[in-house]
């Protein structure tokens, strides 16, 4: 149990930087995500559905994009944070064979509230900015 | 001694199109619209005009805008080069033309799609096609590829030489914001902004935020420059003008004269005023308006230092004293300048600049404006005039 | 479209604000645990709030619950889409658009708040409707419109849990860029602009390339000169060799190229003008580095070195 450690309001101040992250973009993941996230729109799975947009394969779907900036966003905080919103500016399309490197920077910390905004860019190595934005977490006063 | 064209050619006629983001329409059209609204202002038919004068990177031909209009035969052209140097570079064309009796009736313009088209934020990313293109290979692959790169690189430096702070470049930006809120063919029409606007706005490449940058927009600007003589037979009051200059310095690039020993500096502007100076017979006293090329808010400053309405460093104080206001020492940008009307590559400036003189403007200063001041690009060759009632 | 027909267009779109696309509709399944287990093993979520019960029993909340990410998956529809979805306000509006020439599309915002946290076996309902649809705007990618849908999603007391707003721009295709695809299928990562290399500064760049940065020297004043040109501008020499800069030296200028981003480079990179030791200048990238620890005055030692796959550059770091 103790595993899982959540940082508390205190522990956390503007300008504190998140760990990047690379994300294999694989075509498992994107067609899995999609399904995971019962996104059933041929373009997420069907590569000839993907050429016929100009893309030059499946792409990930927004859902699963929205998915890993909220896991980013609380591997960093701890279980105990609650996602209040996560707003994204979506960019550049995700396909296979790319890595996307997620970083994330605190912006806001309203001590109040609790609420601690984090903004996170996941730029893929090919096209840049994937998608860039702030999520929202609620965190304890107290560990 | 400069050479002296003082007085021997008269601007005439000024014309706009209607600046915008989509003009949707080519830059053809927009050149054929705005110097047929000059030769209206002026009173003309385009058959009168007999010489054109533009940028070297005015997308028209000289000789399908003839075509175009219906001016008949020319027997002058010229165009000026580097980007926004050109600005009074094309007026200088064209009173070189008059005073020396190439051409009677010359049109300068400039035309562009600046946003719907090629883009200046887009830099020289987008593949340079030019004899250019080993200079800025020493820049580009480090990054350095729009305007506002190369002009941060300057302004870091001024700043840290002179403690000229951001105040003075909200001031410049404000002083413009608030003249265009009165011009309804202004981008930011009816649209004011504080402090705390423009300090929120994205940083472009530091310091010069979003809001220390001039707009990209479609449209077309021209003056009609002719003779003395025949001023005094048309409609407008005439412009004449005093004085005209375009200057490189030594070791001068195009935007990076990164290699001089103190590169936090316009020689060249300041080899133009001196020779406007000169050759109009006038001092920084006499100017009662003006009109400063305002690619980049902090331009402006440089260029007031390089004018010398104050000295070098003093710029942040002296706008900030409200000079650039309407009832300041020298009311500047009243048409909102490129800031915040339209960024016609300072040909929409020398359209200002004649009708401060007029009496015209639509945030014309309640002093006599006698002689006004109008300016060219910064951090490339360049050059200014000065321009004063036809007597 | 001239103004008429623009203003005719405009009506017929702007009549969609308000419109509903989707009627309150309960998910068909309720929350549940094996769909949270799938969605966190594809997302390589670990988070024990959604996955482990004990942990979850201990917890301030008491029970697990749904990833708020999940929030919209609940209620979407199902395989059938892959034969087309059936019409509503939004795909009339859509081809509306497409009818009109905007046929392009472009998903650019979306924004989820969320009020409740969700347990397992509630229901999540959701409603949909346009909200708002903008004026007439020149994007980078053409003249278009963004319109607006707002989903509220509700759980089985009727208690709003969260809201979606879902930008999306409808615009007239120009010509694109080509996608970055080779030949072969396999994608091209994008370099830095490469230097056109001519006769008086090939040799500049054949030196980085192999790992040096030279310095031209007349060799009849030995005066220094960078960047090179054919004649020395002190005696007019046209003869010249070059001395190897031992790459320190001092920043005398910087920015921070924030905006825009091009594809090849870094994120904001610091770019400088460097006084080498040798007393010329360099224009070059500070690495290595905050931009808030920049500052004129500051020492750096350079380096070449391979910042892409096609481009070696001299790089500078703090001394």
């Amino acid at each position: 149990m103790s595993d899982y450690r959540t940082l508390t309001l205190a522990e956390v101040s503007v300008g504190d930087k998140l760990e990047p992250v690379d994300i294999d973009v694989t075509t498992g993941l994107v067609v899995c995500g999609a399904l995971a996230t019962r996104d059933f729109e041929p373009v997420h799975h069907d590569k000839s559905a993907a050429l016929a947009t100009g893309l030059p394969d499946v792409f990930m779907n927004i859902l699963t994009s929205q998915g890993l900036m909220t896991r980013y966003a609380t591997d960093w905080s701890g279980p105990e944070a609650v996602v209040r919103s996560i707003d994204l500016k979506l960019g550049a399309p995700n396909v296979p064979g790319m890595v996307m490197t997620m970083s994330g920077e605190v912006s806001a910390v309203d001590s109040d509230s609790g609420v601690v905004d984090i903004n996170v860019l996941g730029e893929n190595n090919i096209w840049g900015m994937h998608m860039q934005g702030t999520v929202q977490l609620a965190l304890p006063r107290e560990g | 001694m400069v050479a002296n064209v003082k007085d021997k050619a008269v601007i005439v006629g000024v014309g706009n199109t209607r600046f915008s983001k989509e003009s949707g329409v080519s830059e053809l059209n927009l050149a054929v619209q705005a110097v047929k609204a000059a030769c209206d202002d002026a009173g003309l038919h385009p058959s009168a005009i007999d010489g054109f004068a533009t940028f070297t990177m005015d997308a028209n031909d000289e000789i399908e805008v003839a075509r175009t209009l219906g001016v008949g035969d020319i027997t002058f052209w010229g165009r000026s080069h580097y980007g926004g140097g050109a600005a009074t570079g094309s007026l200088h064309q064209a009173v070189m033309a008059v005073a020396t009796g190439m051409a009677e009736c010359v049109a300068v313009f400039r035309a562009l799609n600046g946003r719907s088209g090629h883009r200046f934020s887009a830099g020289v990313s987008e593949g340079v096609m030019t004899a250019d293109i080993i200079h800025w290979g020493w820049y580009m692959p480090y990054g350095l590829l729009t305007p506002a790169s190369w002009v941060a690189m300057f302004t870091q430096r001024w700043m840290e030489l002179t403690s000229v702070t951001k105040d003075a470049f909200f001031e410049v930006a404000h002083a413009t914001r608030e003249y265009a809120v009165n011009n309804p063919n202004a981008f930011f029409y009816q649209r004011p902004f504080d402090r705390a606007e423009y300090d929120a706005a994205r940083m472009i490449c530091d310091p010069l935020q979003l809001f220390d940058c001039c707009q990209e927009s479609d449209g077309a600007s021209c003056v009609i420059v002719t003779t003395p003589e025949r001023a005094r037979d048309l409609k407008q009051p005439g412009v004449s003008v005093r004085g005209v200059a375009q200057a490189a310095a030594a070791d001068q690039e195009q935007m990076t004269s990164f290699y001089r020993e103190e590169f936090a500096a316009i020689p060249e502007m300041e080899i133009a005023a001196r020779n406007c100076y000169e050759m109009a017979d006038l001092t920084p006293d006499d100017i009662d308006a003006a009109v400063i090329y305002d690619a980049f808010s902090p331009i402006v400053l440089w260029q007031l230092e390089a004018w010398n309405f104050c000295g070098f460093g003093e710029s942040g104080d002296f706008v900030l004293d409200g000079a650039l206001r309407p009832d300041g020492r020298l009311p500047t940008n009243t048409h909102g300048g490129q800031l915040s009307e339209a960024y016609i590559h300072g040909v929409n400036g020398i359209v200002e600049a004649t009708r401060l003189v007029r009496g015209s403007s639509l945030n014309q200063p309640a002093k006599d404006v006698n002689h006004a001041l109008v300016t060219s690009g910064v951090g490339i060759p360049t050059g200014g005039a000065l321009l004063g009632k036809l007597d | 479209m001239n103004e008429a027909e623009q203003q005719a267009f405009e009506q017929e779109i702007y009549a969609f604000v308000g419109e509903v696309v989707y009627p309150v509709t309960p998910a068909p399944d309720d929350v549940n645990e094996s769909m949270i287990r799938h969605w966190c093993e594809v997302l390589g979520e670990t988070n024990p709030a959604y996955l482990d019960q004990d942990w979850a029993a201990d917890s301030a909340r008491g029970h697990i619950i749904a990833p708020p990410a999940m929030m919209y998956v609940w209620g979407q529809e199902g395989f059938q889409v892959t034969t087309g979805r059936a019409a509503n306000a939004q795909s009339n509006l859509v081809e509306t658009f497409n009818r009109h020439g905007f046929t392009g599309v472009l998903g650019t915002n979306v924004k989820q708040e969320y009020f409740r946290e969700v347990g397992v076996g509630d229901n999540i309902a959701v409603q949909m409707v346009i909200d708002n649809i903008s004026e007439r705007k020149m994007t980078s990618r053409g003249p278009g419109y963004f319109f607006e849908t707002l989903a509220t999603f509700t759980n089985r007391d009727g208690e709003t849990v969260g809201t979606q707003r879902f930008k999306v721009l409808k615009f007239i295709p120009q010509e694109q860029p080509a996608a970055a695809a080779s030949d072969d299928g396999k994608l091209e990562t994008p370099t830095r602009i490469a230097s056109v290399r001519g006769h008086d500064n090939g040799w500049w760049w054949d030196a980085v390339d192999a790992g040096k940065v030279l310095i031209q020297r007349c060799t009849s004043c030995q005066t220094l000169r960078h960047p090179p040109r054919p004649m020395c501008h002190e005696c007019q020499s046209m003869e010249w060799d070059s001395i190897e800069s031992t790459l320190d030296g001092e920043v005398l200028s910087f920015t921070c190229v924030r905006h825009p981003q091009v594809p090849g480079y870094p994120k904001d990179p610091i770019c400088a003008v460097i006084r080498l030791a040798e007393g010329t200048n360099l224009v070059s990238n500070v690495v290595g580095c905050e931009f808030e620890d920049m500052a004129i005055g500051m020492k750096v030692k350079g380096v070449v070195e391979q910042v892409d796959e096609k481009t070696a550059l001299p790089q500078f770091y703090p001394a």
